[in-house]
C-alpha cells in the first residue's frame, strides 16, 4: 500500500477548507512526505521480518518486556540491539565498592570489595535507561545485582525475587564521593574513608538515612508506601558537646544543647565522630538529587555540589539549594536542615535554644570525603486478602485523625482518585512514618520502555511525589513542633498540608516530561526562599514551602521511573483483566503462507505478508501476534466477534 | 505503539473512503488530534447541520478508542453540553465496547447512528431523554431549533454544495468500504455512561 504524499495531505472531503491547502503541497513536501513513507515503510518490513524471524522463546521475552516499538518506527537494529540486551541478561554482577549499610535491606549481597573497575561502570550508569532496562532483566532473572559507577557517585542495585510467591524486592544503593575534583586522585582514599565511616555507621548508628518504598499489590488497587524507620536508639544518651572545629565561626547559640531533643542528641551521641556522620548525611541530602540525576543520564548539575569554599556560610546556602530539591526522608536528615538553616541565619534569638552552628569546617578535613549512602527500598509483594483490612477500614474519606496510646496519627485524604494516607506512630522511642498512596492503576498507560512522558504518567507521578512531599513535610513540621518549645500542634500543620499539597507549586502543573533534567534551574529560587525564611525564623512557613519545592524535581527522580517501572509491570486489578502470557502463549499460532487467503489484520490494519507469525483465536479470528497479544494482555475477548477468547472467562463473554 | 502507522492507513481510506455523510481530516502535522463532520441526516432532526467533532487519538491507539466530541452545540439526550457523547464504542471493555478491530471511520459511523436513533435508556443528558421518550414532538422541535442555530452555515448555498460533493463522492465509493465495515457489528447502544 505504497501511497503518494498528497494523498496524505489531501485528508478530508471537505472540499471548502481543506482542498485548497491540500493542493498547495508543494512537490517539496511531496517527495520528502514520499521519501518519508518509504522510510517507514522498509522499517515496518524490516520489523515484520524480525518478528517473523524469532524464535517463539525470544518474540515472549520481547514481548513480556514491551520491547517491540512501533512498526514502522523502530528499526531492526534497534530491535536486535533490544533483543540481545534482554536475552544476554544484565552485566555479570560485581560487587560494588559500596557496601549497605548496617541495617541493611540486601543482607545476601557480598559487600566490601573494595577494588572495582569504575570505568567499566561508568557507561552504564549514565544512562538511566539502562538501569530501567536492567530493571526489566531483573524480572527474568531473578536474583541480580548490579553497580555501577558514573562521576561522583557509585551505585549498586540487588533484586530479589521469591519464585513461591511472586514478592519482588530492588534496593539501590547509592554512594556518592563528594568531592570530585579530588576524585580521581583520592578514589582509594575515599573508598578506604567510605569503609571506615560504613563501618563506623553499622556500629556506631544502626540506620542511615535510609529510604524504603513498599509497593504493595493488591486486588483493587495499587498501593506504594513509604515507610521510613529511623529507629531512634533508646533514650540514653545526655547531648554531646560537639568537637568545636576552628572554623566554627558562626555564632553558636549559648544555650547548650537540651536533653528535650532526644533524638537529635540520641543520634550524635551513638556516633563516635559525630561531625562524620553529620557530614555524610547532609551530603547525601545535598547530593541525592544531582547523583540520581546522574543515574538517569540528566544533564549533571553541577551546581549543586558544595564547593569546598573556606567561607562556610556560602556554602550552607549551596546545601540548602538543593536540599530545597529533594529530601531524603529520615528524621536525621530533616533536623540537620533545620540546623544548617539556622547556621545560615545569623544570630537568632532562640525560640530553639538548642541550635548549633553546622561546622562546614569538618568537610574539608579528612572526614569530608565520607561518601554518603542512600539506600533505596523498593518492594512488591502480593498483599493477600484482608491482610490491609485495618488500613483499608478508615471510613474517613477525606481526614481523620486519631491519636491513639501508642502515639499513632492518621491522616487520610482522597483527591483526584488517588488515596492518600499517613501515618506516624511512635513506641519505644521508634518513631515510624507510613505514606501511602493508593492508586487504581488503570489510570496509567501502558507505555513502552523510555515513553514516560505520558500525561497519565505524569499526573501520577506527580501524585507519588506530591505524597512524598507530605511525607518530608511531616516529618519535618512534626520534628519541628516536637522539638519547638512553641508548641504548635503537628496534626494542624499536618491537616493543613493534606489539604493543599500543591499549594505553591506551579511547576508541578506544567510538569516537564520526564528525563528533562530540570534539575538546573532549581538552583537559586529555593535558596531565596530559604534566605528569606530562615530570617524570617518562621519553621513553619518554611517547611510549608519546602514539601512543594521538592515536587518540582518530581520528573527527574530516579526513584519515581522505579515506580514507574513497577507500576507499569504489576498487573491491575482495577478493571477486568486480560489473559496472562501463559494462556496467551497456549492459543494456536502459525506462519501466514501464500496459499492463505489474502488478509489483512484488522488490529494494524496491514496485510499478512509471507511468514508473518499470526495467532488464531478460539473463534478462528486470526491476527499478528504481536498485535492481538497486546491486545489480550488487558482484555479477553475477540477485537473482531467479541466473543470471549477463553471460555472460562464468561465474566467477559457478554460484553 | 502502532498508532501511527495505523492512523495514516486510517487516513487515507478516510479521505479515499469515507463512510455516507462523514468527512475527517488531520488538524495539523500531527495525527493526534482531528476533525470530523458528520453530516445531519434527513428524517432526523439534525437533517441539514453539519456537525464538527474533535477527535484526539490517545497514545495506545488501536488498543484504545478515539476521544471524540461535539464542537458544535447539538441537541441530543446522548450528547451533554460539552459534546461528549455517550457510546459504547468509544469506552474500553468492560463497560464499553471498543475494540482494535474498529477504527475512527466505523466509530464516525456509529455517532451519525447515534444522532438519528438515540438511546434514551442510557442517558446523558436526563432531561432531553425523558423529553424524548414522553414529549418527542418537543424534543423533535428543539433538537432542529438548536440544528438551525447552530448547525446550519449562515450561507446556504455553499453548504448544500459541500453537502452534495460529499453524498456524491461517498456514494461512488461507498460500496469499497464493505470489506472495511463487514468486521463491524454495529449493536444498538447499551448502557455505558449511566
Amino acid at each position: 500500500m505504497l501511497n503518494s504524499g498528497a494523498d496524505l495531505f489531501f485528508l478530508g472531503l471537505t472540499a471548502m477548507e481543506g482542498s485548497d491547502n491540500a493542493d498547495q503541497g508543494s512537490s517539496e513536501q511531496a517527495d520528502s512526505q514520499r521519501r518519508q513513507q518509504q522510510d517507514r515503510l522498509h522499517r515496518e518490513e524490516a520489523f515484520y521480518q524480525f518478528v517473523n524471524n524469532l524464535s517463539e522463546e525470544d518474540y515472549r521475552l520481547m514481548r513480556d518486556n514491551n520491547l517491540f516499538g512501533t512498526p514502522g518506527e523502530i528499526t531492526e537494529e534497534e530491535l536486535l540491539n533490544r533483543l540481545h540486551q534482554i536475552r544476554d541478561g544484565p552485566e555479570q554482577p560485581h560487587s560494588s565498592n559500596s557496601s549497605s549499610n548496617s541495617s541493611s535491606n540486601s543482607p545476601e549481597v557480598s559487600r566490601g570489595e573494595p577494588s572495582v573497575s569504575e570505568a567499566e561502570g561508568t557507561e552504564e550508569a549514565s544512562n538511566g535507561d539502562t538501569l530501567l532496562d536492567w530493571l526489566n532483566t531483573v524480572r527474568q532473572t531473578g536474583n541480580t545485582t548490579r553497580s555501577g559507577h558514573r562521576g561522583n557517585q557509585s551505585w549498586r542495585a540487588v533484586s530479589r525475587t521469591n519464585p513461591s510467591s511472586g514478592d519482588f524486592r530492588f534496593s539501590l544503593e547509592i554512594n556518592i564521593n563528594r568531592n570530585i575534583a579530588e576524585q580521581q586522585t583520592q578514589t582509594e582514599a575515599d573508598r578506604l574513608d567510605a569503609e571506615q565511616s560504613r563501618t563506623d555507621g553499622s556500629v556506631s548508628e544502626p540506620e542511615t538515612p535510609m529510604e524504603a518504598a513498599e509497593v504493595v499489590e493488591e486486588p483493587v488497587v495499587e498501593e506504594m508506601a513509604v515507610i521510613v524507620e529511623p529507629e531512634l536508639p533508646a533514650p540514653n544518651s545526655p547531648a554531646v558537646t560537639r568537637p568545636t572545629s576552628p572554623q566554627n565561626q558562626l555564632p553558636t547559640s549559648p544555650s547548650p544543647p537540651q536533653v528535650e531533643r532526644p533524638s537529635r542528641g540520641q543520634i550524635r551521641a551513638r556516633s563516635p565522630s559525630p561531625e562524620q556522620r553529620r557530614t555524610r548525611a547532609r551530603t547525601a541530602r545535598s547530593h541525592l538529587a544531582l547523583s540520581l540525576d546522574q543515574l538517569d543520564g540528566l544533564p549533571q548539575a553541577r551546581h549543586g555540589l558544595p564547593s569546598r569554599s573556606p567561607d562556610p556560610v556560602p556554602e550552607v546556602q549551596v546545601d540548602g539549594s538543593s536540599r530545597t530539591r529533594l529530601h531524603v526522608l529520615s528524621r536525621q536528615n530533616i533536623q540537620l536542615e533545620n540546623e544548617e538553616t539556622i547556621a545560615t541565619t545569623e544570630p537568632q534569638p532562640a525560640p530553639q535554644p538548642h541550635q548549633e552552628v553546622e561546622t562546614p569546617s569538618g568537610e574539608t578535613g579528612a572526614s569530608a570525603r565520607r561518601p554518603p549512602t542512600i539506600m533505596l527500598d523498593l518492594q512488591v509483594r502480593r498483599v493477600r486478602p484482608g491482610e490491609y483490612r485495618e488500613r483499608d477500614s478508615i471510613a474517613n474519606r477525606t481526614r481523620s485523625r486519631s491519636q491513639t496510646s501508642n502515639n499513632t496519627f492518621l491522616y487520610e485524604t482522597e483527591r483526584g482518585g488517588f488515596r492518600r494516607t499517613f501515618s506516624r506512630s511512635e513506641r519505644a522511642g521508634v518513631r515510624t512514618y507510613v505514606s501511602t498512596i493508593r492508586i487504581p492503576i488503570r489510570r496509567i498507560s501502558d507505555a513502552g520502555l523510555g515513553e514516560a512522558t505520558s500525561m497519565a504518567l505524569q499526573s501520577m507521578i506527580r501524585q507519588i511525589m506530591t505524597g512524598f512531599g507530605e511525607l518530608s513535610y511531616f516529618m519535618d513540621s512534626d520534628s519541628d513542633s516536637t522539638d519547638s518549645s512553641r508548641g504548635s500542634n503537628p496534626a494542624a500543620d499536618l491537616a493543613d498540608a493534606l489539604g493543599n499539597p500543591d499549594a505553591g507549586s506551579p511547576s508541578t502543573v506544567t510538569e516537564p516530561s520526564l528525563g528533562a533534567g530540570g534539575s538546573s534551574q532549581s538552583g537559586s529560587e529555593p535558596q531565596t526562599e530559604e534566605r528569606e525564611d530562615s530570617g524570617a525564623a518562621l519553621r513553619e512557613s518554611r517547611a510549608r514551602q519546602r514539601a512543594p519545592v521538592s515536587l518540582e524535581e518530581s520528573g527527574s527522580l530516579p526513584f519515581l521511573r522505579l515506580a514507574h517501572f513497577f507500576l507499569l509491570n504489576d498487573e491491575d486489578d482495577d478493571q477486568p483483566r486480560g489473559l496472562t502470557k501463559e494462556q496467551i502463549d497456549n492459543l494456536s499460532m502459525r506462519n501466514f503462507g501464500e496459499s492463505d487467503a489474502l488478509k489483512t489484520c484488522s488490529v494494524c490494519i496491514t496485510e499478512y505478508a509471507e511468514g508473518n507469525k499470526l495467532r488464531k483465536l478460539p473463534c478462528s479470528h486470526e491476527y499478528h501476534v504481536h498485535c492481538i497479544d497486546r491486545w489480550l494482555s488487558e482484555n479477553s475477548t475477540c477485537p473482531i466477534c467479541r466473543r470471549a477468547v477463553l471460555v472460562s472467562a464468561n465474566r467477559e463473554s457478554v460484553v | 505503539m502502532q498508532r501511527n502507522s495505523r492512523l495514516k492507513r486510517e487516513l487515507q481510506m478516510l479521505s479515499t473512503e469515507p463512510p455516507p455523510g462523514v468527512s475527517c481530516w488531520q488538524l495539523h502535522e500531527s495525527v493526534e488530534e482531528l476533525q470530523a463532520q458528520i453530516v445531519g441526516g434527513a428524517n432526523t432532526p439534525y437533517d441539514g447541520g453539519l456537525f464538527t467533532l474533535e477527535i484526539k487519538i490517545p497514545d495506545r491507539y488501536p488498543f484504545e478508542p478515539p476521544k471524540m466530541r461535539f464542537l458544535t452545540p447539538i441537541y441530543h439526550p446522548n450528547i451533554d453540553n460539552a459534546g461528549r457523547i455517550c457510546l459504547d464504542v468509544l469506552k474500553l471493555p468492560p463497560k464499553g465496547a471498543w475494540r482494535p478491530s474498529l477504527n475512527i471511520s466505523t466509530v464516525l459511523s456509529s455517532v451519525q447512528l447515534l444522532m438519528a436513533e438515540p438511546n434514551p435508556d442510557d442517558p446523558l443528558m436526563a432531561d432531553i431523554s425523558s423529553e424524548f421518550k414522553y414529549n418527542k414532538a418537543v424534543y423533535l422541535e428543539k433538537a432542529q431549533r438548536w440544528t438551525a442555530k447552530y448547525a446550519k452555515q449562515k450561507n446556504k448555498g455553499p453548504v448544500e454544495a459541500e453537502q452534495n460533493i460529499l453524498e456524491d463522492r461517498s456514494n461512488k465509493t461507498a460500496p469499497k468500504r464493505e470489506a472495511l465495515s463487514a468486521q463491524e457489528n454495529v449493536e444498538p447502544a447499551k448502557r455505558v455512561c449511566t
